[in-house]
């Protein structure tokens, strides 16, 4: 089959190139300033659908169960649907009641008692009581089981044991080893209390929506990729105190939506199709100028849990073996222009391994600088010569470090030319989602980027520590034995003890240790981002910087 | 006549076979580990289980058989119409591929009217009109709509339908109204080759002795050109509309993921992105067997056009 095509006259392209920057301009022009601004907003309005346009699904894993997903913009549809014992406070961190209207922690830190509020029941009508949570935890550790550990959930009640129903209203968790980030785990989507009837079913089932929440909307349908759709729960009164509304949310439906296209979901807020564009990466500073010349509303808050960092793989025989090698690296990055030439000029710059809303966090700013000249004379002493190229050598074997990437992103092109100016050759290697696991396993990289999202730095050990680690891999080539059982020893010596002052002591610990150690290197803080319809009021974000839609109400 | 059908179907059966086989023997027999890659589809690091585990999860997806035995049982399913069960979205696949179908088949049915008209009427239109500077402008057309970037020209349509005007929606499948701009978006590509293929099968028709002689029975020069010149002129166009129907499926999968309608071309995509064996073993399957169809009607079509087909005429028809 012969397509003789001939390409059209240059005259044509021009034209062609002239016509969309018109559109673009025009777009720029047209979108009519139609709403209010959310602050000037009056007494709530019950009624309406509130449309959300999301990234895309999860590739690889189709799953809404609270305790085994660990897709973002899925936590969001949970928060709304399925109530926890707790709520963490998003600007102090501090775990407020919710389900449970107190609790005691034994002096060992293994026994966790919570007394529950009466009068709460799932949407199914049965009531949510000391059993219901007993067969959520017991329901879990099955789940961990069945999966070999690799749940997502099983992070979060690590050493779990049993639970005793005391009464009707008093539950106890017991663990085997303490486990002090268990109350803040408590406050977090993943272990959301949800029906006794729902562990009836399979772990598949539960994923594509078959469970029942507690919470003020109902999950009516999930189609994976294309919509799922909320209704308000009638009845509904025990919200947490840190929502102004408590009782019935003021939406009748919510619409959550998928977007490949960044361009597309942006375009969708400006035209009124979509209400609240929740992108996965941070909108563009054309965008945020789009959107606020627009009459709508940039909301933003920086997600809790490890930044997006690179960890390295220094297994022997890689350049990045050398701790010279990998203290050079921290000051051939430049991570103030990576912000601003990436985000924008008022994006926050990164200043450590997590996140700075992660409880604990310390800033470690002064060892991120950017030092070329500093990174140059450390190369040159582990050994790696210029050579007339601008790369550096070592017995003639070029300094070369492949990153597995699975998205075109300008970022890594220009951390690529900000390596390049100290003669490091950083090679992005394109790659599937898919195929990823197969390349830490064969140690086939140098710098792997990851990230999770968890109000705690415990988090960190489900990436760094090969025993919890979803994948193994990746933990063991990211740290030498040494480091490792270091690493370990303040992540037990945080999660076991129940004096704050301690846990603080050794979060301040750990985050030195990742840099000092060359364990962890920051890319950008990561931010999530969400452009808010004029007409949309009582937006809010929780402590892990997903949506709560408790107090939203829309202009009818 | 009869051994011509027969001929055709039994060539059509031993095609779709042969795509089967090629794919199954290209997703399972690469030099990669099918088990690695299968469980970390589904979100497993098979250097995370123990033994055990590793076993019964390779069990679970039936791994741990021997490969021809997996490819048989697969066939056998195949033709019961059980394509196994999705290894990312934990369902069984021929459920993904209900849910899918739709949309796509209302978009290459769509795509596919859009086309034959578009293209056809563009040629028509160029075959009859004298004038110089209009005619030449006729035949670039084509070059000009098919060397446009589908997801460029997406974008633009969103742009200006959308989000400028407000007439039609960017995203999803509601109604009619959000079929219009990927329909037109996948017709400017398979418009543009028919168009194509059409201008120059008139133009060598129209130079045929039996033209001269119809316009010396003083015929009108419309009048030749649809009785005497559409017809024959047809034949090749017909040819590559296995090719077009082929195309609308292939385009859907850029198309569907700018417009975000859940389609197979989506599905596709996803599951080549989660190394999703099954699904994409499923896909490739039911596209071949589009692609079989439609060529197979082709086939059968042409006699009805050119009887010297069948008669074992010295014309050769190229059937891809």
């Amino acid at each position: 089959m012969k397509r003789r095509l001939r390409s059209p006259r240059p005259g044509l392209i021009a034209t062609a190139l002239a016509v969309t920057a018109a559109l673009g301009l025009s777009a720029c022009g047209s979108s009519g300033d139609d709403g209010a601004a959310n602050d000037i907003a009056g007494a709530p309005v019950a009624g309406g659908t509130l449309k959300v346009a999301f990234f895309p699904d999860n590739p690889t894993f189709t799953c809404l169960d609270p305790f085994q997903t660990y897709w973002i913009e899925h936590r969001t549809v949970i928060r709304n649907v399925a109530d926890s014992l707790t709520d963490q406070d998003p600007k102090t961190g501090e775990i407020k009641p919710w389900l449970a209207e107190k609790w005691e922690i034994s002096a060992d830190g293994r026994e966790y008692t919570f007394h529950l509020r009466d009068g709460v029941t799932f949407s199914d009508g049965t009531p949510l009581d000391a059993a219901a949570v007993k067969a959520n935890f017991d329901g879990d550790k099955a789940v961990v089981a069945e999966t070999g550990g690799t749940a997502y959930g099983a992070s979060y009640i690590l050493g779990y044991d049993h639970s005793e129903v005391v009464d009707p209203s008093t539950v106890k968790i017991v663990f085997s080893t303490p486990n002090a980030s268990f109350l803040q785990a408590t406050s977090t989507t993943n272990l959301a209390i949800i029906s006794p009837a729902s562990y009836q079913k399979t772990s598949k089932e539960r994923c594509l929506g078959g469970y029942i929440g507690s919470g003020a909307f109902t999950l009516a349908s999930y189609k994976p990729n294309e919509l799922t759709v909320l209704k308000r729960r009638p009845g509904y009164a025990w919200g947490s105190a840190l929502s102004e509304n408590t009782g019935e949310a003021h939406l009748d439906t919510v619409e959550f939506s998928y977007v490949a296209e960044d361009s597309v979901r942006t375009g969708n807020l400006l035209s009124g199709a979509v209400d609240i564009a929740w992108p996965r990466n941070p909108f563009t500073v054309e965008d945020r100028e789009l959107i606020t010349k627009s009459g709508d509303t940039v909301e933003s808050r920086p997600l809790p849990g490890p930044a997006s960092v690179f960890f390295p793989n220094v297994t022997a025989g890689r350049p990045l073996a050398d701790l010279n090698v990998r203290k050079a690296l921290y000051k051939a990055f430049d991570l103030e222009s990576y912000a601003k030439t990436v985000f924008g000029a008022d994006y926050p710059v990164v200043s450590g391994a997590f996140d700075s809303t992660t409880p604990y966090f310390v800033s470690q700013a002064d060892k991120l600088r950017h030092d070329p000249a500093g990174a140059g004379k450390l190369l040159d002493e582990a050994g790696w010569k210029l050579g007339p190229d601008g790369y550096r050598y070592k017995d003639s074997q070029k300094l070369t470090l492949k990153t597995p990437t699975t998205t075109f992103n300008v970022g890594a092109e220009l951390i690529q030319d900000q390596l390049k100016q100290v003669g490091i050759d950083l090679v992005l290697d394109t790659t599937t989602t898919a195929e990823l696991p197969a390349k830490y396993k064969n140690g086939d990289y140098d710098l792997a980027s990851s990230y999770f999202t968890r109000a705690d730095p415990g988090a960190l050990q489900f990436i760094l520590d090969p025993a919890h680690a979803n994948s193994k891999a990746l933990a063991t080539n990211a740290t030498t034995p040494e480091t490792l059982t270091e690493l370990t020893g303040l992540f037990a010596k945080a999660a076991q003890t129940t004096d704050p002052e301690t846990i603080k002591q050794g979060y301040a610990d750990l985050q030195n240790l990742l840099i000092d150690q060359g364990v962890s290197f920051p890319q950008f803080e990561r931010v999530q981002f969400a452009g808010v319809s004029g007409q949309v009021h009582g937006f809010a974000f929780t402590s892990e910087s997903f949506l709560k839609l408790n107090d939203v109400w829309k202009q009818q | 006549m009869t051994r011509y059908v027969l001929g055709r179907f039994a060539q059509a059966l031993v095609v779709l076979w042969a795509a089967y086989t090629v794919t199954f023997a290209v997703l399972y027999l690469l030099p990669s580990d099918p088990v690695a890659l299968q469980l970390g589809a589904a979100g497993i690091e098979t250097d995370s289980l123990t033994p055990a585990q590793l076993h019964a999860a390779m069990a679970q997806y039936g791994l741990d058989r021997p490969v021809l035995n997996q490819y048989f049982s697969h066939l056998w399913g195949f033709l019961h119409g059980d394509f196994g069960d999705s290894i990312s979205k934990q369902q069984p696949v021929a459920d993904l591929i209900g849910d899918r179908l739709g949309p796509t088949v209302a978009l290459s049915i769509a795509a596919a009217a859009l086309s034959l008209v578009g293209g056809l009427g563009l040629a028509y239109l160029a075959a009859y009109v004298r004038w110089r500077p209009a005619r030449l402008f006729l035949t670039r057309l084509p070059s000009f709509g098919a060397s446009f970037p589908q997801f460029f020209i997406a974008l633009l349509l969103i742009q200006l339908l959308s989000f400028n005007l407000g007439w039609l929606p960017a995203t999803g499948v509601k109604g009619w109204k959000s079929l219009v701009m990927p329909t037109i978006t996948i017709s400017l590509l398979t418009a543009s080759m028919l168009a194509q293929v059409l201008m120059r099968s008139f133009d060598d028709t129209l130079r045929q002795p039996y033209i001269v002689t119809a316009r010396a029975k003083g015929l009108s020069r419309a009048a030749v050109q649809w009785r005497h010149g559409f017809r024959n002129a047809l034949l090749p166009a017909l040819t590559i509309l296995g090719v077009l129907v082929g195309l609308t499926v292939t385009s859907a999968i850029v198309v569907e993921t700018v417009f975000s309608r859940n389609g197979l071309g989506k599905l596709a995509q996803e599951a080549v992105l989660a190394q999703d064996v099954p699904v994409v073993l499923a896909i490739v399957s039911l596209a071949a067997a589009v692609f079989v169809f439609v060529n197979l009607l082709v086939d059968l079509l042409y006699p009805l056009l050119d009887p010297r087909i069948v008669q074992g005429g010295r014309r050769k028809v190229a059937s891809s």
